[in-house]
């Protein structure tokens, strides 16, 4: 006999109340996930897209890309030994529209590789936002560092630095602009930490994310937010199947005063828990994945599928400790204390 | 036929360094079909004698047999499958499962018992068993929606639905008035002796005694 749905049939309310506060939290959780996600590619997607690598900076930036200037002959002889080795700039600044509007941009340039754009001298390719803010190819942007003007070539989609749509422009361009010879960054695919090079310090891709000012803060608060959620959700579910276990105390012991196995008690609490998270997580996730198709585009919400599965099953697995921790009762329990106790 | 004996059964509680004796070397034995009253004032370890018996707790010292074989030596999982399939449980309140209906409640019994009885039979056995205690009207209701004496004979018709050998009742009328009393004691009496269930009664209520084949009063842990 299906105990643990006739348990929930007749108490449908109790049940209910428990499925609405998972399915609020969970629904809370892969929102703000959606929302950190978002906001990481909106920081970073420049760099979360490149492939596994090293970077390289000089050790005298103290982890800080923007003071780093790599030197020319130590940026030659890596691009010579590693053969798909890229030196990179990335610069925050300006640039202004045909009507003399200002766009907040990251400026990037490269030497030769398909991992970034290539222009050349005058000319830009441009994040898509500028493209949805009616902006055209053809159209040409002014910066004040700049002698020229720049025309655009294209638009690429989702490349961001530093919740600024990225601007790829012609290395000669660049060094124009800021004045400067050498690049600030060399990276490396596939490489590893164990290649060393006098006087530089070297970063794996989520090391060297760590080192972006506002990237690191960001999402150590939404992180925290998140395992905060599901630990909550953990310790509702512990307290909430405590508190019926506690009522049920006089039943348990009669149960097992008449034969039912301890076993059958707990796969009864677990079949409920799972059901209940289950039924309050699809949903959630329902929701949370048609959000992710609505959400409207100034909005940096973006949330996977495998996120949305991994997090199902942390909700999960916290769940059934939560509720297995609370059913030790269960075990405890002696038949005699339901036959000493009053109606139950 | 003794089905049921006790052999020199104690009993002692221990708290911190006081150990107190509740059963003082019990004997006594139970024949096949027979309803026996165990009487006595509170504190004479009566309740105490009836959960040992029923393997609800174990005796510090003693045999208990159940069909020649001996309960004390047995493991905790052997003696839970005695109690599911051989012993019938009422109690003081009747402790019904408060999400089950009444035919619920009796399929429940005859699950943990691993009943025999084929699928299709149970409903007729439970139909059966249910006009006998006058309660088939209410097969489908919820013990919640129950006066206490119907609660007291669907926990009968449980404790029974199984036909086990012994049926133990711990004051099953405490809970009731004389008249609600007099019937479900009829109705215990009744059923035993149709179905040959041995019983082993505690009661306070003198009204009881007449129902009994024996008597055994006890007093600080020991027959007298």
């Amino acid at each position: 006999m299906n105990m643990a749905w006739k348990e929930m049939k007749k108490n449908k309310v109790k049940f209910f109340i428990l499925g609405s506060i998972v399915f609020l939290i969970s629904l809370l959780t892969f929102m703000i996930s959606g929302l950190a996600n978002g906001l990481s590619q909106d920081n970073a997607a420049l760099i979360k897209d490149l492939p596994n690598g090293q970077f390289y900076m000089n050790t005298d930036a103290e982890e800080t890309y923007n003071l780093s200037r790599i030197d020319r002959s130590m940026q030659d002889q890596i691009l010579h030994e590693q053969k798909d080795a890229v030196a990179l700039s990335i610069q925050m600044g300006f640039l202004n529209d045909e009507k003399d509007k200002h766009h907040s941009v990251a400026f990037v340039t490269s030497t030769n590789s398909k991992l970034f754009k290539h222009v050349n001298r005058g000319e830009i390719v441009l994040d898509r936002t500028f493209e949805e803010a009616g902006i055209q190819v053809g159209d040409t942007l002014t910066n004040n560092q700049y002698s020229g003007k720049f025309v655009i070539k294209g638009f690429v989609d989702q490349k961001k630095y530093s919740h600024a749509p990225v601007a790829y422009i012609n290395i000669e361009d660049y060094k124009e602009m800021y004045r400067v010879e050498d690049m600030q960054l060399v990276f490396i695919p596939g490489g590893d930490s164990s290649q060393e090079f006098t006087g530089l310090q070297s970063f794996s891709n989520k090391e060297f994310l760590q080192t972006i000012p506002s990237y690191s803060a960001e999402q150590t608060s939404l992180n925290m937010i998140i395992w905060f959620l599901v630990v909550i959700s953990g310790m509702l579910f512990a307290i909430f199947f405590y508190m019926m276990n506690v009522q049920k105390i006089g039943l348990y012991g009669i149960l097992k005063a008449i034969g039912v196995k301890t076993s059958t008690l707990f796969h009864m609490m677990w079949t409920q828990m799972l059901f209940i998270t289950i039924i309050a997580l699809v949903l959630s996730v329902t929701l949370s994945q048609v959000f992710n198709l609505i959400a409207p585009n100034g909005m940096p919400f973006s949330l996977s599928t495998e996120t949305t599965l991994q997090l199902s099953f942390v909700f999960i697995m916290i769940g059934f400790l939560g509720a297995t921790l609370s059913g030790i009762q269960i075990k405890k329990v002696a038949p005699l204390q339901a036959i000493q106790q009053g109606e139950i | 036929m003794a089905i049921f004996t006790m052999e020199e059964v104690r009993k002692t509680f221990t708290n911190g360094e006081v150990h107190e004796e509740v059963l003082k070397g019990i004997n006594l034995s139970l024949r096949e079909g027979e309803i026996t009253a165990l009487v006595g004032a509170s504190g004479s370890g009566k309740s105490t004698l009836l959960t040992i018996a029923a393997g609800l707790q174990p005796a510090s010292d003693g045999r208990v047999r159940f069909e020649g074989k001996n309960m004390t030596t047995m493991s905790s999982e052997q003696v839970r499958k005695i109690r599911a399939s051989k012993f019938g449980f009422v109690f003081q309140f009747a402790h019904l499962v408060p999400f089950l209906t009444i035919e619920e409640q009796l399929l429940l019994m005859l699950e943990v018992s691993d009943s025999k009885t084929k699928k299709f039979e149970q409903k007729s056995e439970i139909t059966n068993l249910l006009k006998l205690v006058g309660m088939e009207h209410r097969r489908h209701a919820y013990p919640s929606s129950l006066s206490g004496g119907e609660k007291q004979r669907v926990a009968i018709a449980r404790a029974i639905i199984h036909k086990p050998k012994v049926l133990f009742a711990d004051e099953p009328t405490a809970s009731l008035d004389s008249k609600r009393s007099k019937e479900v004691l009829s109705l215990i009496r009744d059923l035993t002796k149709t179905l040959n269930i041995t019983t082993l009664m505690v009661t306070h209520d003198e009204e009881m005694l007449t129902y009994a084949d024996h008597i055994i009063k006890m007093s600080d842990g020991q027959i007298v």
